[in-house]
């Protein structure tokens, strides 16, 4: 409470950890591998593609030393797959996120420990872009990113922005509903496919509302518990203390 | 709940009817009748840390809790009389929770732990959640088009917690927009 932070990223940030995505360039230009803390570039011959992180394909393109292939979501026809897919196949949940990527493209599986280590800044991440039809976690700032800097290596670039809009649209409409599903008092919002600048745009609101649905059923919630310690299980505390015993226990998580 | 939390200090100087249980001498003055001492059964309005600390305890010396008898028995306060409940079960957006007090939720939360209503915590949950995604919607529209006055009406009926949450969102809105702008430099 003492500090002003929000709780969570905010856009900004997001869109700088967006920036170790890989994406596929073609070089116009010869370049050797450059050594760096973190790793080493790839060597790159003008006609062979290469992967590397974003910010290094940005930084190239600015120099007119690369183009950037465009991912095969970000291609209109994906997009409107998708779009199709929220509002008409399962107009409640988000679309789906990427499958986990399978040996059947040369790369062995990914292990969990490889999957959540940090992504360092210029090390080839062990997870390619996700094929058409599957939005990755940071779609939006990917997407933004590349309509800002590489407009022109992508492909109609006004129905991707509009359908970007739409996109967009559709699933803040999903965002504000999602929370409905508190009404029962089950305490679980299913954000199931949802990205990263959707999350930092909406967490705050979410948490908000997970928690005044709390604060509202606490007291049916100490009765219930009341009912099962003193009914037959006894799992909290056996039911001497009564209702004093857990009073307040989840109010001091916030500090 | 913080020591410092302006809300909760005004929820507990909200006011709750209930009335005294014994003629107390020289409370007259809480009936406007300074004159005599307040008799029982007087329906008065105190607030509710007040209220609360009578209801609850006892003012005999007996610790058993089953002869137990408060100075005072604690009523529904207006904001969440049956009439209003009502209301919102009908529909959560149409009634303006600040009209009936400004910590309508904050008040509700003190009153649930007081008196046993599972229905009443059922409603003001479902009122809650349903108007939480209203207000993250006027949140998104505020200040991007002029239809200021078609959501007027709702968010100047939204009470404190409903508040806070229209700033959360608006504020995650805003954040999310001004680097959208700022993605070109």
């Amino acid at each position: 409470m003492a500090l002003p932070l929000p709780q969570g990223l905010v856009p900004t940030e997001v869109a700088f950890l967006c920036e170790m995505e890989m994406v596929t360039v073609v070089p116009r230009q010869r370049l050797e591998s450059i050594p760096l803390l973190s790793g080493d570039t790839p060597v790159l011959r003008p006609p062979h593609r290469a992967q590397m992180p974003l910010w290094l394909a940005l930084l190239l393109k600015k120099q007119r030393r690369a183009n950037i292939v465009p991912p095969a979501w970000l291609h209109p026809a994906s997009l409107a797959d998708i779009i199709h897919h929220e509002t008409n196949v399962d107009p409640q949940a988000f679309s789906p996120p990427p499958p986990p990527p399978t040996r059947a493209d040369g790369r062995r599986r990914p292990s969990p420990a490889t999957t959540h280590a940090l992504p360092r800044p210029s090390c080839p991440r062990v997870r390619p872009m996700p094929p058409g039809g599957y939005l990755p976690y940071h779609w939006l700032e990917l997407a933004e990113a590349l309509l800002a800097h590489a407009a022109d290596d992508v492909p109609a670039t006004a129905e991707v922005r509009s359908l970007l809009r739409d996109l967009q649209e559709v699933r803040a409409a999903k965002m504000r509903g999602s929370t409905q599903s508190l009404e029962g008092g089950g305490g679980v919002v299913v954000l199931r496919g949802v990205g990263a600048m959707e999350l930092a745009e909406s967490r705050a609101f979410v948490l908000g509302v997970v928690d005044g649905v709390r604060k509202l059923g606490a007291s049916a919630e100490a009765t219930r518990r009341d009912e099962e310690a003193n009914g037959g299980g006894g799992r909290y505390g056996g039911g001497a203390g009564g209702r004093g015993d857990f009073e307040d226990s989840d109010e001091e998580m916030e500090f | 709940m913080s020591y410092y939390d302006l809300d909760a200090i005004l929820t507990d100087a909200e006011k709750v009817p209930c009335k005294f249980e014994l003629d107390v001498p020289d409370l007259g003055y809480l009936d406007n009748n300074p004159s005599q001492g307040l008799k029982a059964q007087t329906p008065v309005s105190l607030p509710l840390w007040l209220a609360e600390l009578l209801a609850l305890s006892s003012r005999t010396q007996s610790s058993n809790p089953e002869d137990s008898a408060p100075f005072l028995t604690l009523e529904m306060p207006k904001a969440l009389s049956n009439e209003v409940v009502s209301a919102l079960k009908a529909d959560p957006r149409a009634v303006a929770l600040r009209d009936q007090t400004h910590n309508m939720y904050g008040l509700a939360t003190r009153m649930l732990d007081l008196f046993e209503e599972p229905e009443m915590c059922a409603v003001l949950r479902r009122t809650f959640v349903t108007r939480a995604a209203e207000t993250a919607l006027h949140a998104r529209k505020a200040g991007a088009t002029d239809d200021v006055v078609r959501g007027e009406g709702f968010l100047s009926g939204l009470e404190e917690w409903e508040r806070l949450l229209f700033r959360r969102a608006h504020d995650g809105n805003k954040a999310c927009k001004e680097w959208m702008e700022g993605v070109k430099k």
